[in-house]
């Protein structure tokens, strides 16, 4: 891929010479940045590479229009949605159904959430976290100890469970939320 | 090992490239560096949707993956060329015709001025 000579200008920074500027000069670069991430949503929501296409152009003019309308503080969580967003929406004008639509706040900040209670000692956090392995089912368990102790590729835990590599994905994914959830409970226990 | 399992519930905030998206789409990273995306994508619902949007388009042959990007891009940037140029014809239009306005009404006023004082000069 061409290398991207503004590098060296941060997503915020580009923002910030927009709104001081209004010059549309800055919004080319910034979305540039993320044709790519566009192209692929797109394509997997509307499964047609020249509907992808003519979508990516819309989602640019659409956040062309509303970033002159209104200040947006985390622009790649915010255009994701904008994208997400005018998907749906396409395909619902060609289902005649309404899928649900994303509202800003699910998806406008971004996930900072440090992930374990801090006052807990970190050989307790240990202990809780193995026990928490344990109570996963058996593949998710396998699947997140292979991708994270293990520090092994999809394919590679796809050859040695005989998974495939979307069930792999789901089972990490799956298994990361459930130990989350399980982690909340141990900690609002003790 | 231990600090593996106390980090699977963290979130890794840094960004990856569009270069290691394409690598790990043409299978060009080695096993470790596979799994550094896969780590990030996890964590990131707009790359990880990306990729399988991307992994779906015919082939996913990274030429044209690139080409689609570089015909949006300059799709893009003539765009928003067209539309300054278009808002600086309207702002120079506007300037014209109010210079014109104002030296319409300049000789209207010298004209005035002359028709008047030759009128007093004939009284």
């Amino acid at each position: 891929m061409k290398p991207d000579p503004n590098s060296h200008i941060s997503d915020q920074q580009l923002l910030n010479s927009f709104y001081s500027s209004r010059d549309n000069h800055w919004l080319g670069i910034l979305l540039q940045r993320y044709t790519l991430l566009l192209l692929g949503v797109c394509m997997k929501y509307l499964k047609n590479e020249e509907e992808a296409k003519d979508c990516v152009q819309q989602v640019f003019l659409k956040a062309i229009t509303e970033l002159h309308k209104y200040k947006v503080e985390y622009f790649k969580s915010w255009l994701y949605m904008v994208a997400k967003n005018h998907c749906l929406m396409k395909l619902r004008d060609k289902q005649a159904r309404t899928p649900a639509e994303i509202k800003d706040e699910m998806a406008i900040t971004p996930e900072n959430d440090p992930g374990l209670a801090l006052h807990l000692e970190k050989d307790r956090q240990l202990e809780m976290m193995e026990e928490c392995l344990q109570e996963l089912n058996k593949d998710q368990k396998q699947c997140v100890t292979l991708f994270y102790l293990e520090k092994r590729s999809y394919n590679e835990i796809a050859d040695q469970t005989g998974f495939t590599l979307m069930q792999v994905k789901s089972y990490i994914q799956n298994g990361k939320r459930n130990l989350k959830i399980l982690m909340d409970r141990k900690l609002n226990q003790s | 090992m231990n600090n593996d399992l106390l980090n699977i519930l963290g979130n890794s905030n840094k960004d990856i490239d569009n270069q290691k998206l394409m690598d790990y789409l043409s299978g060009k990273l080695s096993d470790q560096e596979k799994h550094e995306v896969e780590m990030w994508m996890v964590d990131n619902d707009f790359e990880n949707e990306a990729l399988e949007g991307l992994q779906q388009m015919s082939g996913s042959s990274n030429k044209k993956l690139e080409g689609y990007v570089d015909q949006l891009n300059k799709e893009l940037t003539h765009y928003i060329k067209e539309k300054k140029n278009r808002r600086e014809k309207r702002r120079i239009d506007t300037n014209f015709w109010v210079y014109v306005t104002i030296a319409f009404i300049l000789i209207i006023v010298v004209l005035a001025y002359v028709v008047i004082t030759k009128l007093q000069h004939h009284q």
